[in-house]
């Protein structure tokens, strides 16, 4: 078992919780991405996957890409997505061979 | 001198407050209870400030600078700072004078904590206090200690800080009677694949390890099992820091109970100082 995906955060998870901290601390962000989720996006210059992950609410693969799971809890309370969605979703990845179960 | 008057240690998470229906409504009152329970105990203290030992959930520290420490040094801290917590608004006074006291002491004591002179309290320290009922007005003293980013303090150095606490608030004049609030933990995983699966088996063992008078067996379980019990209970540094600070003094538990559907192993206890 382990608790953490990345002991230390690759560039790739620093960019994705990049836009999830900014997309909850900073006035209008959240109302920019909820208007134009691409055009928001567009702003951090993120490889299209974690584009993609984020736009389509993909918990399961922002987990896997090493995002700091208290900011991609954060987002799934702040964009509204399900409680059992996200749940489901985390759980889905119990048996997957990217998890880090240590 | 001051007397330090209590040192409690509470679990804490937003769910109580974001999804307080997802658990029965008995066991709800029963947990709510047992954290009103802990509030008046401390307020029979009569303590004239609070040290709030807790973390803050990647809302006042981003990764371009995260401490591992933080002295709060504020006049005052706004509450919650999350957009999406289900908590009124609320502004808790500060203890500046003790903050910077505590800052400065540990400079000269080899800790090497950052401060903050401006800082807005998340759920990690809101929840217990909304839930104990404590006073917004009695001046608290925040520190934050990395719990949630890799790589972070180690459960030793959370102890040692806490020594070094005890022994700074024991030496201060400025205030007569402080109590200690350590919140977190103890098992359960944020936004992994474990969540909502809390390991029980850990808490009660970390329990009455606490309970018992091994520290360094304590410090030493901490260390080689928090993997197995979630994310955040890597916040059992708090209740490291807390046994620091007491300094010997028995440990006993007031309430556990594993809460799935709240997804955290739900502890709360005090020190007999």
């Amino acid at each position: 078992m382990a608790n953490w995906q990345e002991m230390m955060p690759s560039t790739r998870a620093y960019m994705m919780n990049k836009v999830l901290y900014e997309l909850h601390h900073k006035p209008d962000h959240l109302e920019a991405y909820n208007d134009d989720a691409d055009a928001y996006l567009a702003r951090f210059a993120l490889p299209q996957d974690l584009a993609d992950c984020i736009k389509g609410n993909d918990v399961a693969q922002m987990y896997l890409s090493g995002v700091n799971p208290y900011l991609l809890r954060a987002h799934c309370i702040g964009v509204k997505i399900p409680e059992d969605v996200s749940l489901a979703a985390l759980r889905s990845l119990l048996n997957h061979e990217g998890y880090n179960n240590g | 001198m001051a007397e330090i008057t209590g040192i409690y240690t509470a679990s804490h998470t937003p769910v109580m407050l974001n999804f307080p229906d997802r658990i029965p409504a008995a066991l709800r009152e029963e947990i709510f209870a047992a954290y009103r329970a802990m509030g008046d105990d401390f307020m029979a203290g009569k303590p004239d400030a609070l040290i709030v030992l807790s973390n803050d959930h990647l809302h006042n520290f981003f990764l371009d600078n995260f401490p591992a420490f933080c002295f709060g040094c504020a006049e005052s801290y706004e509450s919650p700072i999350e957009h999406w917590l289900h908590a009124k608004r609320r502004t808790f006074a500060g203890d500046q004078a003790f903050g910077a006291y505590l800052l400065q002491n540990a400079l000269q004591s080899d800790f090497d904590p950052a401060f903050s002179m401006e800082m807005v309290l998340d759920h990690g320290s809101l929840t217990p206090l909304e839930l104990a009922g404590i006073d917004p007005d009695l001046p608290i003293v925040p520190i934050l200690i990395n719990c949630v980013q890799p790589p972070m303090p180690t459960m030793r150095r959370s102890y040692d800080l806490g020594r070094y606490l005890g022994k700074a608030i024991a030496d201060y004049a400025g205030v007569e009677r402080v109590a200690i609030l350590a919140t977190g933990g103890i098992s359960h995983d944020i936004a992994t694949p474990r969540m909502g699966m809390v390991n029980e088996e850990f808490d009660q063992t970390f329990l009455s390890l606490m309970e018992g008078d091994d520290i360094d067996a304590t410090i030493r379980y901490a260390t080689d099992f928090v993997h197995t019990a979630g994310n955040g209970c890597e916040e059992i540094r708090m209740w490291m820091a807390a046994m620091g600070a007491a300094n010997g003094a028995k440990y006993h538990r007031t309430y556990y109970r594993a809460v799935n559907d709240w997804y955290t192993g739900i502890g709360i206890g005090r020190f007999e100082v």
